[in-house]
């Protein structure tokens, strides 16, 4: 972050987002700190698998809904990082397919 | 592990509203608890940053964070109970209210409730707005301003309001100027509204200041245009816009493609009625006040006696109106628990929401959400977003099922996803209006039922083990 904007972010820690270890800033919302790094689609819906992203990023739509530390349905845009989380965005998960 | 709590008056949110009744109640002697869901005070007006966060120079920041700490500073003086981090999901007697604390359920009891739940954006529908890449504008504030993280590449403001002003303006301030503000009225139609402007100077020069800043940075704001399309593969790419009239309907021949990666879009706010209608509190449509809306009296008590509404929820106006109407809901409650509050204090609280409302009706009646707007909402366009509902199927079971809109919930499924129909309602309530040919009473809105917010079994089981 530019040190001459008025804000300065936590201390840097590391969050590893589908097992790979990335760099996030103390204070943030895992939100912030997945567009940071440049995720912009966070998980494929369940019936027609299309990509989404942060969109109300104030806790309304549930649409950044990752799982953090094993529990599912948390929403990125309220969850704080903590340094060690293990975050797995649904957009690695495989699609459903209903058994025939 | 369980919460319990007894306090005099619980404020439901800790943004202007609830703020600035809880320091009004904890100055006539009530016991005062705010609850909120977010982890700092100050709502998304005031909103906080982070404890983490270093801020080397005070000064430099916007005046919304000096006047946010300095009404936290008076509350938190007052001795106003902050709990933050505390979802209020239920209600299931008189005077008590279901919590969530992290992973802890409770229960909150209070003699008064003063619901300050505030708003939350509108966005109309049109095909592509799933994509990623396509925001809100209240979102995209969120990750500059107290988040200190801007989306990438080439940024485009939409919809409708001042807002967008504001949001350019803290985009502007980080460093991610926007490319361009397409706003969906136009000068000319404001004109007629003039007269009304005389005697709020204050809001006046607001206004032209965020103006100058945005003019003076070169984004070029265009009026009369709405985006009709968001396009892209896996993320959004461009959208289409076109001209449209007076209604909001597009003009044939007018399309125009803007090469965009992060779309901020928004009709203004929709009150956030979610608590105060299950907490039984009659609601009326209002659509200048941005839709269902709580009746009150002028002192904020709602229908149900000792519950008290106030602020954004009590119907759009912004934070000047908030703050009015948070100290009058004060005033009222404590009145109501029989704590002195002199005539005086109440009148002049009553007069200064009164001049504030006429400004927000103003600013409402001047960006009036235009009909047409809806019309982008072609049968494939998808309205719920959770459970992937498109327009077609809320059509054909509005022409199956008749006028109201919790039948075609029940056979669509719209709305009962995730977000509990709080994107989609508004446009359910629509479309299922425009299908059947009836008023937006006539359909209704969406049952409301605990939990208002998703919230763990586990947790509740301890309620019932304790």
């Amino acid at each position: 972050m530019n040190s001459n904007k008025p804000v300065v972010p936590g201390a840097v820690i590391t969050v590893f987002v589908d097992g790979q270890p990335v760099q996030a800033r103390r204070g943030q919302t895992l939100a912030a700190a997945l567009l940071a790094l440049g995720h912009s689609v966070l998980r494929r819906t369940r019936h027609s698998g299309k990509p989404r992203g942060l969109f109300c990023a104030m806790g309304i739509c549930y649409d950044c809904v990752v799982t953090v530390n094993g529990e599912t349905g948390v929403r990125a845009c309220m969850k704080r990082v903590e340094d060690g989380m293990q975050v797995i965005s649904p957009a690695q998960f495989k699609r459903y397919e209903p058994r025939k | 592990m369980t919460v319990e709590l007894d306090t005099d008056i619980a404020v439901v949110g800790a943004g202007p509203a609830g703020l600035a009744a809880a320091l009004a109640a904890a100055g006539a002697g009530a016991r005062v608890t705010v609850l909120d869901e977010y982890p700092e005070p100050g709502g998304q007006f005031y909103k906080q940053l982070s404890s983490e966060f270093s801020v080397p120079e005070r000064a430099r920041l916007d005046d919304d964070y000096t006047k946010g700490d300095e009404l936290l500073a008076a509350v938190r003086d007052a001795g106003v109970t902050l709990s933050p981090e505390t979802l209020v999901w239920g209600s299931f007697e008189p005077g008590t209210l279901s919590v969530m604390q992290g992973h802890a359920a409770g229960t909150v009891r209070a003699r008064s409730i003063i619901v300050a739940s505030g708003a939350y954006e509108r966005v109309v529908a049109f095909p592509g707005w799933d994509l990623p890449g396509v925001m809100t504008p209240g979102g995209v504030q969120t990750l500059v301003k107290n988040q200190q993280v801007a989306p990438r590449g080439r940024i485009v403001l939409g919809g409708s309001g001042p807002f967008l002003l504001a949001v350019a303006k803290s985009l502007i301030a980080a460093g991610a100027k926007p490319a361009v503000i397409y706003e969906a009225t136009r000068p000319l139609e404001w004109l007629r509204h003039a007269p009304r402007l005389w005697g709020h100077w204050d809001r006046i020069s607001e206004a032209l200041h965020y103006r100058r800043l945005i003019a003076a940075a070169g984004v070029p704001v265009r009026f009369g245009r709405i985006v009709v399309r968001a396009e892209g593969d896996a993320r959004l790419e461009r959208v289409v816009l076109m001209e449209c009239d007076g209604e909001g309907r597009p003009i044939p021949g007018t399309e125009q493609i803007e090469r965009v990666d992060t779309l901020c879009i928004g009709y203004g706010f929709v009150p956030s009625v979610q608590l105060a209608r299950l907490l039984g509190c009659t609601h009326r449509y209002e659509l200048r006040r941005g839709g269902w809306v709580p009746e009150h009296n002028e002192e904020m008590e709602s229908s149900v006696p000792s519950v008290f509404v106030t602020g954004e929820v009590a119907g759009i106006g912004g934070a000047h109106v908030a703050l009015a109407e948070g100290r009058l809901a004060g005033l009222g409650a404590a009145r109501r628990l029989g704590l002195q509050v002199a005539d005086a204090a109440m009148a002049d609280a009553r007069q200064e929401r009164l001049t504030r409302r006429r400004f927000g009706d103003l600013v409402n009646d001047v960006f009036a959400l235009k009909p047409g707007v809806y019309d982008q909402i072609g049968d494939d366009t998808l309205v719920c977003r959770c459970e992937e509902v498109t327009a077609r199927q809320i059509r054909e079971a509005a022409t199956e099922w008749g006028a109201d809109v919790n039948f075609v919930k029940g056979v669509t499924r719209c709305g009962m996803g995730y977000c509990q129909g709080r994107v989609c309602g508004g446009m359910v309530e629509e479309l299922t209006a425009r299908t059947v040919g009836c008023s937006r009473e006539a359909v209704g809105a969406f049952r409301v039922r605990p939990p208002l917010k998703p919230v763990q079994v586990g947790s509740l089981a301890d309620l019932a083990r304790e």
